[in-house]
């Protein structure tokens, strides 16, 4: 645990961008253990109709609030885009429906730290995945497939929330589409940028809620048709 | 001229007017005020001259006039709707890059001005002692 321990200085340096939507229910919670990490968490409410903004409002350093729902791929460039005005010279993304294990932040982040690589990406299938219905498992592994015939990309898990960016690769990211196919257009601007990346072993834990509120398996096609628009319109 | 070439020409010349008018209101730009007046114009002269259609869709190698009418029609409509979702794409773009804009000079002006350190200070006083 020791060698994954970063210093106080360079983790208030960090910003966690934490995208929401209707998550009342956890982001409390997830926004308490993030603190302990002493990153300034920055929570973007997706105009959720439910407490999430007063609740994050409560407990995370930043939040920022889109008045109308313009989904995740849209929040996560609004909290690097806020993180960078104010001086970040990491920024991590996390997602807000406690999936994610906060001790593999530090985990992500040391690679950049140490001038390894400008970007980490978090996987699943080199770390743990608790819980994973073998539905999801067959759509993450086509996903990777689908990446790697697209942007000629090979990873293990192309569609996992917690990533980390050094000041250098955020900059030159800028997210244009607004869903969850965002993760892809990800790894395409990483590619054609010629950012340095790696993979680290990340744990996931799934759990009945997570589940329900959670992509559908269908939602597959809509990402690769957005994907694919997205590419042709350009 | 029978009863539907009359219907036709009638609607036609009442889309073309309004095209213009469109135009003249500064609503519509001249490229697509003439694209559309010529395609209401298209439309009229195969209402009105069925044969001289076949023709021309003789010498595209289609058998009948009406056979070419309906082609063309299915390949407009087809362009239309995706310069339609082309165009949508672009405004949830441009609505997304105003949602963004909104959100960051509001959380700026929050943090910047101490607002929110304020509004905790005034929440924690609203809190019944224990």
């Amino acid at each position: 645990m020791n060698e994954t321990v970063l210093s106080s200085e360079l983790m208030q340096q960090t910003f966690i961008v934490v995208p929401a939507y209707n998550e009342n229910d956890c982001i409390e919670g997830v926004i308490r253990e993030l603190r302990l990490t002493r990153a300034n968490v920055v929570v973007v409410d997706d105009g959720s109709t439910d407490e999430t903004y007063d609740t994050a409002r409560r407990e995370a350093t930043f939040v920022l609030r889109h008045v109308v729902n313009r989904g995740q791929g849209a929040a996560l460039q609004t909290g690097i885009e806020f993180s960078l005005s104010q001086g970040a010279r990491f920024i991590v993304t996390f997602d807000a429906d406690g999936q994610h294990q906060v001790e593999d932040v530090p985990r992500l982040l040391q690679p950049i730290v140490r001038g390894e690589c400008d970007v980490c990406l978090g996987s699943r299938f080199l770390g743990e995945s608790i819980g994973m219905p073998w539905v999801r498992k067959m759509t993450l592994r086509l996903g990777v497939l689908f990446t790697r015939i697209s942007s000629g990309v090979k990873l293990t898990d192309a569609h996992n929330g917690l990533r980390a960016f050094s000041q250098r690769a955020a900059r030159q990211i800028c997210i244009t589409l607004d869903g969850m196919a965002h993760a892809s257009e990800l790894i395409d601007i990483i590619s054609h940028a010629g950012l340095i990346y790696q993979e680290v072993p990340v744990s996931i834990r799934y759990t009945k809620r997570s589940l329900t509120k959670g992509q559908s398996p269908w939602n597959a096609f809509r990402i690769v048709f957005d994907y694919l628009l997205s590419r042709t319109s350009k | 001229m029978n009863n539907f070439q009359v219907v036709a020409i009638i609607g036609l010349t009442v889309l073309s007017g309004a095209t213009v008018v469109a135009h003249l209101r500064r609503w519509m730009r001249r490229g697509p005020c003439v694209f559309w007046c010529g395609l209401w114009i298209a439309a009229g002269a195969a209402c009105l001259w069925p044969n001289k259609m076949s023709s021309v869709a003789h010498l595209l190698g289609i058998g009948r006039g009406a056979d070419l009418v309906s082609y063309c029609g299915i390949v407009a409509m087809l362009v239309g709707f995706w310069m339609v979702y082309i165009r949508l794409l672009r405004l949830r773009r441009e609505v997304t890059l105003t949602v963004r804009r909104l959100a960051i000079l509001e959380a700026q002006r929050v943090y910047e001005s101490g607002e929110h350190s304020e509004d905790d200070r005034l929440e924690s006083k609203d809190e019944p002692m224990s």
